[in-house]
């Protein structure tokens, strides 16, 4: 079983609202997907319909060669977005209460250590703080050692140093073969963990690959940012598209060699800047270029400063 | 693991839960105590007169034991589905090997234990402030876990079709209330009109009435049910009742969306 998660146009509608629109994928067994995308994209829909929660309008799902609802639930590991587990057991109990329910278990003990709460133990969850409380909501899906993962934007509210245990955790995870299907909107998460990255928007899968294949093909050019006053018409005889935004002016395609020459430009010209910084495009940027159409025309706004562009070369 | 490793994970889950609420625990304990004071102890009865509480106080033990056999489930319940859903711990345990009925189940424990606590506390209250002379049958102790499993289950109802723990909350008051004053618990048949009889029938906690005062109280001349000792017969028509909504209210929990 190389494939454990496989979904075959999958379709789900709530009233006029088309929350999936024919999402096809599969993932591979010691994979990480991170399934990205705006708020509303569908991204929580699409983990119901592959862990049975919710039924598809259409469409088929397969996990672990079953379909979701037929699923052997020992082996399977799901972590609802807005979960909330009783809130007057501890750390421990929690953890000790959900491995009750498998067939075979880790020790609780062993999981609190992984989420980094072992000192947290004999806090009852409600006293927790909202990073330690989603901690401990990872751990009651690691309870029964999953052969596949679904994690709902596991670590929303988690500080960094948490953030990155949980990151270091679901990567020993897959690595021991464990497959992962993770949305987030966390970039950095996605970029870090994924093998692949799947990108929903209105409800359809507009793009799905390595996060490097993704930003070599969506995310544009580098980006020197320039914190400047001056007008964008200034630019305009850069050798390079230039956009404003607000009191910055963005530069497209210079490579870090070409920086002196920007540099140079402005100099001669006497135009002040307090601040210059340079950015390879990441996954940041493939999620503005794909997705951000569909926030602006919700939001009814022109950018996601909320400011209007102005155009010298290319949008920003 | 096997489906009694399960029952008991959310069973102590379950427990924990509930004595660590310690307002609910007060006034689970609380509200009959205060009841029983009010109607026993205060107005108490007067069996030559007309009215209410007309009868001997141990005609009065079913509609006791009923405030929570009945109440106590439909409320608990029927808020612990609703924080339930609220807190997305069906979608959660809908993953998990646990199935509806252990859920159902393991509740229905806890709540067996805190009721069966609470039934004997108020048994003693009743016979020491009211001096009523009951007889102290084996069978109460099935009739009151009938009770719990039938209430719980129609509380899993509650919690399941209303759309928050205040309307949970709320449902299980409207519907408690009548049912508790109308199944010849406080209220005799005979003070009821006569077209009231079959809604008199149609509700559980009657049988369980009935039953425990033909069990507790054989003076009070419970009739029999088709030649069947009245004890045991409605002991079987609640338990027939209970089945039918334990799986009615396990097959509500909602696991999807």
């Amino acid at each position: 079983m190389d494939t454990p998660v496989v979904a075959e146009g999958l379709e789900k509608r709530y009233g006029e609202t088309v929350a999936l629109s024919g999402v096809t994928l599969s993932v591979e067994r010691g994979e990480v997907f991170a399934l990205i995308g705006p708020n509303g994209a569908g991204k929580t829909t699409l983990v119901r319909a592959l862990t049975g929660t919710t039924e598809p309008d259409a469409g088929t799902a397969r996990v672990l060669e079953a379909e979701p609802t037929a699923v052997d639930r020992d082996r399977l590991g799901v972590l609802p977005q807005a979960f909330s587990p009783p809130g007057r057991l501890t750390a421990r109990e929690l953890l000790a209460y959900y491995a009750g329910l498998y067939a075979e278990h880790r020790d609780p003990e062993d999981v609190l250590a992984d989420v980094g709460l072992a000192d947290a133990g004999e806090t009852w969850y409600e006293d927790l703080s909202g990073g330690q409380q989603r901690r401990v909501c990872v751990g009651t899906t690691l309870v029964n050692d999953p052969g596949v993962l679904f994690l709902d934007e596991p670590t929303t509210g988690i500080d960094p140093a948490g953030r990155r245990t949980v990151w270091r955790l679901i990567e020993a995870l897959a690595e021991a073969g464990t497959t992962v299907f993770l949305t987030t909107h966390d970039m950095a998460e996605a970029e870090r963990l994924a093998d692949r990255v799947g990108l929903l928007a209105g409800g359809d899968l507009v793009a799905r690959g390595t996060p490097e294949d993704l930003v070599a093909e969506h995310a544009g050019s580098s980006r020197l940012e320039i914190e400047t006053t001056a007008e964008p018409s200034a630019f305009e005889d850069l050798a390079f598209p230039v956009a404003a935004r607000g009191e910055e002016v963005i530069v497209r395609g210079v490579s870090p060699a070409d920086i002196g020459a920007v540099v140079d430009y402005l100099d001669a010209r006497d135009l002040e800047y307090s601040g210059l910084s340079w950015s390879e495009p990441d996954l940041e940027d493939v999620y503005l270029a794909l997705a951000d159409e569909t926030e602006l025309e919700r939001t009814n706004r022109t950018d996601r400063t909320g400011e209007t562009l102005a155009h010298t070369g290319e949008t920003a | 693991m096997s489906v009694v490793d399960r029952v008991r994970a959310e069973t102590g889950a379950g427990w924990r839960s509930f004595v660590r609420r310690r307002t609910a625990v007060f006034f689970t304990f609380f509200f009959p105590v205060i009841l029983i004071v009010i109607f026993g102890a205060l107005v108490r009865t007067d069996p030559t007169g007309e009215g209410l509480f007309t009868e001997p106080p141990a005609y009065y033990v079913p509609g006791y034991l009923a405030v929570v056999v009945l109440f106590t489930p439909l409320s608990r319940l029927g808020s612990e589905v609703a924080r339930h859903r609220e807190g997305n711990r069906f979608e959660k345990l809908a993953t998990t090997p646990l199935t509806r009925g252990e859920w159902l189940l393991a509740q229905t424990v806890v709540n067996a234990v805190i009721i069966g606590l609470a039934s004997l506390l108020i048994l003693a209250l009743v016979v020491i402030l009211t001096g009523a002379e009951i007889a102290f049958s084996p069978l109460l102790v099935p009739y009151v876990l009938v009770g719990v499993v039938c209430f719980c289950g129609v509380g899993t109802m509650l919690g399941s079709y209303t759309d928050s723990r205040d309307g949970a909350v709320a449902a299980s008051n409207a519907i408690g209330l009548p049912l508790l004053f109308l199944s010849e618990t406080f209220v005799s048949l005979e003070q009821l009109p006569g077209w009231f009889e079959p809604l008199v029938n149609l509700s559980p906690l009657t049988y369980f009435a009935r039953g425990v005062r033909a069990a507790t109280y054989p003076d009070a001349g419970t009739p029999a049910v088709a030649g069947v000792d009245p004890a045991l017969a409605n002991l079987a028509i609640l338990t027939a009742l209970a089945i039918a909504a334990f799986a009615l209210g396990a097959r509500s929990i909602p696991r999807t969306d």
